[in-house]
């Protein structure tokens, strides 16, 4: 005799796990983001005397700021028009054309991306400063001809130490583009009779169009919030922007409304642009409908291909081969000049990796730091994008939308509004690693949620489903269901947000503290102080521990793309 | 004149040879179609003739002119030609308006009579009224006579077709099927089709042209290749048939004979190569056979077997016989008839029905 079997005992809810879930995740915004984002508004319009718009008629009034929102605009359009000057060719002859070595073109973009903007700025420094670089030496004292040295401190330095980080913005998205557009679209145009530029004109360039002006805006949005170059570069050109004066307004004694108001203006700025972004894509954004869906066949360029890849050539040498040569030969000579390698000497390795405090500690600080950012955004992540997926709570659109409100935030405004807010709460953060902490997860919150949205996505819910009908509870199933399928996906998003964490600099350069110090605080605070030499060596140092993360996360990326591979084999 | 002559064409990608030593001549104002599977090299044929790649031997001339030769083609937009893809390849930044009139204006026609032709050509299609409309905003169907209503507006004097009906659901395809033989027939453009499915050929084409591995296995009217494959390829892709192993007695086209099922002789057209004893196929579509009564088997045609399966599909009745030696035969009847499992019957095969491959 079976007795029948008797259904699970229900268990009396006192709560449901979605709910715990998402009252964390809104506290966690609420903290991270929202407080600090309405603190740095109140901060902007409040003084001694109460409510007053004081600090908003001197930002837009004074010279001094005016000027910098003026240079940031130049600086931030001047870049934007570079990099698809830059991208855009290299992208169409990857995508496009018989070029060789696309894999040296791609790989170029990819470094010039990860190449933190500081490092490449003192590079050029080293080789541009007016007196001591050693190309301006070089025309100056070699060649005797002193009116072809370039003064690095300048708006065109800037611009020239920024676009190598902001035109794989437009290269990224120009190329995928570019790969996407079916090749039946322009075939169809060259049936009837359109030629090669006709058909580039009608029917490619309205296709990809959307792409590379949103790549050109997101390189502006980039380019203008970059406080590391605009420090090292433009203060000593006087070539002022708006992270700067900022920056400036922290020195003693702080004008916390003034920079309140200057950080709302640059955040303006900031949504503006992406405003822009996000309008553009949904009204002009092309899905090809489906069917066989061929690549277009490649451009023959016969010979020119050579003189494409010479230009491919060109951007790798300024972009990736100058900075890192540069940084390599400063961090082992005793003196830099143009014959620096004389006197080799590997003493500013010594020097920073075991002899002086402070950078040890930033690099360890910055090691924890970013871990425990990633984790933590990915996590913040996870929930946001589970409630998203997978329920159907009332308000989690609203939580999605507000973990993208820190796109809009520039780094050295994170910073500004943590302050603002910190210090109006009675607990003593303020100069320490918690801080920082709360600073890089509030920026970081977008990856990680965009990172776990695409990782639950993939997942198809009816794998869930059939655990919960086999009776195992929501946790379980997370546990032995969700999680282990969403692992490779969520791991992805960690190391996305890993390696910008490790080089952060706009926002921990208000926050840092000598005992929370940070690798970048600890690179430009050296540079400061005119120790090229140890700078150099600990900017390689970094670049090691980045390159580390990133073969770390190829091999686990190749893992999860083979097994992808895999599963559409079994399904075909 | 828009005839085209294709001449021992070759097209090799890699180690993987697409179309082989292949030479088709197509008529002016005919409409041929190329049949066969994913794979036998029907859009690359098709594509060769576009102009989109220059083939590695061969020559493909339109009239009398050599538009294709290994060592130089004629670009796609210097063809005159119209193509259809089957995923349209409606430009999805263009009005309807804007889509058709391209041709013309890269042909610098004036801006009145583009209006006027493409107006025409709209109406032709159905979709006048539609003219600002995005592709966004269009159904599959109207994107497809977009599509179509493109290639049509300049006047092509051959249209090439690759698959244009695949994307639509089963009773639009049929609609448009008859639509696109109905316009062929009025504007007597030659029209050069590639599709996988059969009847979708047979409904079409003047004459169908069944490709395999690269090659052309047999070119005829619809009938003459669905009646008379040459080969068991042909017939096992135009439509259902059955193959049945069977045994040569006597050789002859008239007054050939095979055993099959046993030692149950009936009547083929066995081709004069074949040896007496000789191991062959005998191919015969379902719908040629009949069922009869066991007490008529008289050794003149009809083998004896027992009904295994029937399925009622509504206008017809699909019949599994088992046969002695334990083949099975599927045989098509009218729904009148009603055979049931288990039933001892006999079927009749006619010689002039069936084929013999080795």
């Amino acid at each position: 005799m079976s007795t029948p079997l008797q259904p699970f005992p229900a268990a009396p809810r006192l709560f449901r796990a979605e709910h715990v879930v998402m009252a964390a995740a809104t506290l966690a915004l609420i903290v991270l983001v929202l407080l600090p984002l309405a603190f740095l508004v109140a901060g902007s319009v409040t003084a001694d005397e109460g409510l007053t718009l004081t600090h908003f008629r001197d930002a837009l009034s004074s010279r001094l700021y005016v000027q910098a929102l003026r240079n940031s605009l130049i600086l931030g359009a001047a870049t934007a028009v570079l990099s698809v000057a830059v991208g855009l060719p290299l992208a169409w002859a990857v995508s496009r054309t018989n070029v060789p070595a696309k894999r040296f073109i791609h790989l170029t973009a990819i470094v010039s991306y990860l190449t933190p903007p500081f490092l490449t700025a003192i590079a050029f420094v080293n080789l541009f400063s007016p007196r001591a670089g050693l190309v301006n030496g070089f025309v100056r004292d070699v060649l005797g001809m002193p009116a072809l040295t370039f003064d690095v401190f300048s708006m065109a330095g800037l611009i020239l130490v920024t676009v190598p980080h902001t035109f794989p913005f437009v290269y990224l998205l120009a190329a995928s583009a570019l790969e996407s557009v079916d090749a039946s679209m322009e075939e169809s145009a060259q049936i009837l009779g359109a030629g090669r530029w006709r058909t580039a004109l009608a029917v490619t360039g309205p296709l990809v169009a959307p792409a590379v002006l949103s790549g050109a805006l997101v390189a502006f949005v980039n380019a203008i919030a970059l406080f590391g170059s605009q420090a090292i570069v433009g203060l000593p050109g006087r070539v002022f922007t708006l992270p700067t004066r900022i920056y400036a307004l922290f020195d003693y004694p702080p004008q916390y409304g003034l920079a309140s108001a200057l950080s709302l203006i640059f955040v303006a700025l900031t949504v503006a642009a992406l405003y822009l972004q996000r309008r553009y894509l949904a009204r002009r954004s092309y899905v090809t409908l489906g069917g066989k869906g061929s690549r277009p066949q490649l451009v023959d360029l016969g010979g020119a291909r050579w003189g494409v890849l010479g230009f491919c050539a060109v951007v790798f040498v300024v972009a990736v081969a100058a900075p890192y040569l540069t940084l390599l030969a400063v961090s082992v000579s005793r003196s830099w000049g143009l014959h620096f390698w004389e006197n080799l000497t590997l003493q500013h390795y010594r020097f920073v990796l075991l002899e002086y405090d402070v950078t040890r500690r930033a690099i360890a600080n910055s090691l924890i730091l970013a871990s425990a950012t990633a984790t933590l955004a990915v996590l913040i992540g996870s929930f946001v994008g589970w409630l998203d997926l997978r329920t159907a709570l009332r308000g989690r659109k609203l939580l999605d939308y507000a973990s993208l409100v820190p796109l809009g935030l520039p780094g050295i405004v994170v910073a500004v509004a943590l302050i603002q807010f910190w210090l109006r709460v009675p607990l003593p953060i303020y100069g320490t690693l918690l801080i920082i902490l709360l600073a890089y997860t509030g920026r970081f919150i977008p990856l990680g949620v965009r990172s776990a949205n695409a990782a639950f996505r993939q997942i198809d819910p009816t794998l869930e489903e059939t655990a919960r009908v086999t009776g195992a509870g929501w946790l379980r199933t997370f546990r032995s269901v969700t999680l282990p399928l969403a692992r490779p996906g969520l791991f992805a998003g960690w190391l996305l947000v890993f390696v910008p964490a490790l080089q952060e600099l706009s926002a921990s350069v208000l926050l840092f503290s000598s005992g929370s110090i940070t690798l970048a605080v600890a690179v430009y605070n050296l540079y400061e102080t005119g120790a090229l030499g140890p700078v150099a060596a600990l900017a390689i140092v970094t670049m090691l521990i980045i390159t580390a993360a990133i073969a770390l996360a190829t091999r686990l990326g190749r893992g999860a793309a083979a097994a992808r591979a895999e599963r559409a084999g079994v399904a075909q | 004149m828009a005839s085209i002559g294709i001449e021992r064409v070759t097209k090799r990608f890699g180690g993987v040879t697409a179309v082989r030593d292949l030479s088709l001549e197509i008529a002016d104002r005919e409409f041929v179609t190329l049949l066969g599977p994913s794979g036998c090299g029907k859009t690359t044929l098709l594509r060769l003739i576009a102009g989109f790649m220059a083939p590695d031997e061969g020559v493909i001339r339109v009239g009398s002119a050599a538009l294709s030769t290994p060592t130089g083609i004629v670009p796609p937009e210097r063809r005159g030609m119209g193509m259809m893809f089957q995923n349209y390849a409606v430009w999805p930044h263009k009005t309807v308006y804007q889509n058709v009139a391209f041709g013309l204006e890269v042909r610098k026609v004036g801006r009145a009579e583009t209006r006027a032709r493409v107006a025409r050509v709209l109406e032709l299609v159905n979709l006048a009224g539609l003219e600002r409309r995005y592709p966004s905003q269009l159904s599959g169907g109207q994107q497809q006579r977009v599509a179509l209503a493109r290639s049509l507006v300049v006047e092509p004097g051959i249209l090439l077709l690759d698959e244009p009906l695949s994307n639509l659901d089963a009773k639009l395809r049929e609609r448009m099927r008859w639509e696109l033989k109905e316009l062929q027939r009025r504007t007597g453009i030659t029209f050069v089709y590639v599709t996988h499915d059969q009847s979708e050929a047979m409904a079409l084409s003047d004459r169908i042209a069944v490709m395999h591995e690269g090659a052309i296995m047999q070119v005829g009217a619809p009938r003459a290749v669905y009646a008379r494959p040459v080969n068991k390829v042909v017939a096992d892709f135009m439509g259902l048939v059955n193959l049945i192993s069977a045994r040569v007695v006597r050789t002859g086209d008239e007054d050939g004979l095979v055993a099959i099922g046993g030692e149950h002789r009936v009547s083929a057209a066995v081709p004069p190569g074949a040896i007496a004893g000789e191991m062959v196929q005998l191919a015969i579509r379902p719908e040629n056979l009949r069922l009869v009564p066991t007490a008529s088997g008289d050794g003149s045609g009809s083998v004896p077997g027992e009904v295994a399966e029937v399925t009622f599909l509504g206008n017809l009745i699909d019949c599994h016989v088992t046969l002695g030696d334990g083949t099975r035969v599927r045989v098509q009847l009218d729904p009148g008839q009603t055979p049931e499992v288990g039933q001892r019957v006999a079927i009749r095969f006619d010689g002039r029905q069936s084929s013999v491959f080795s």
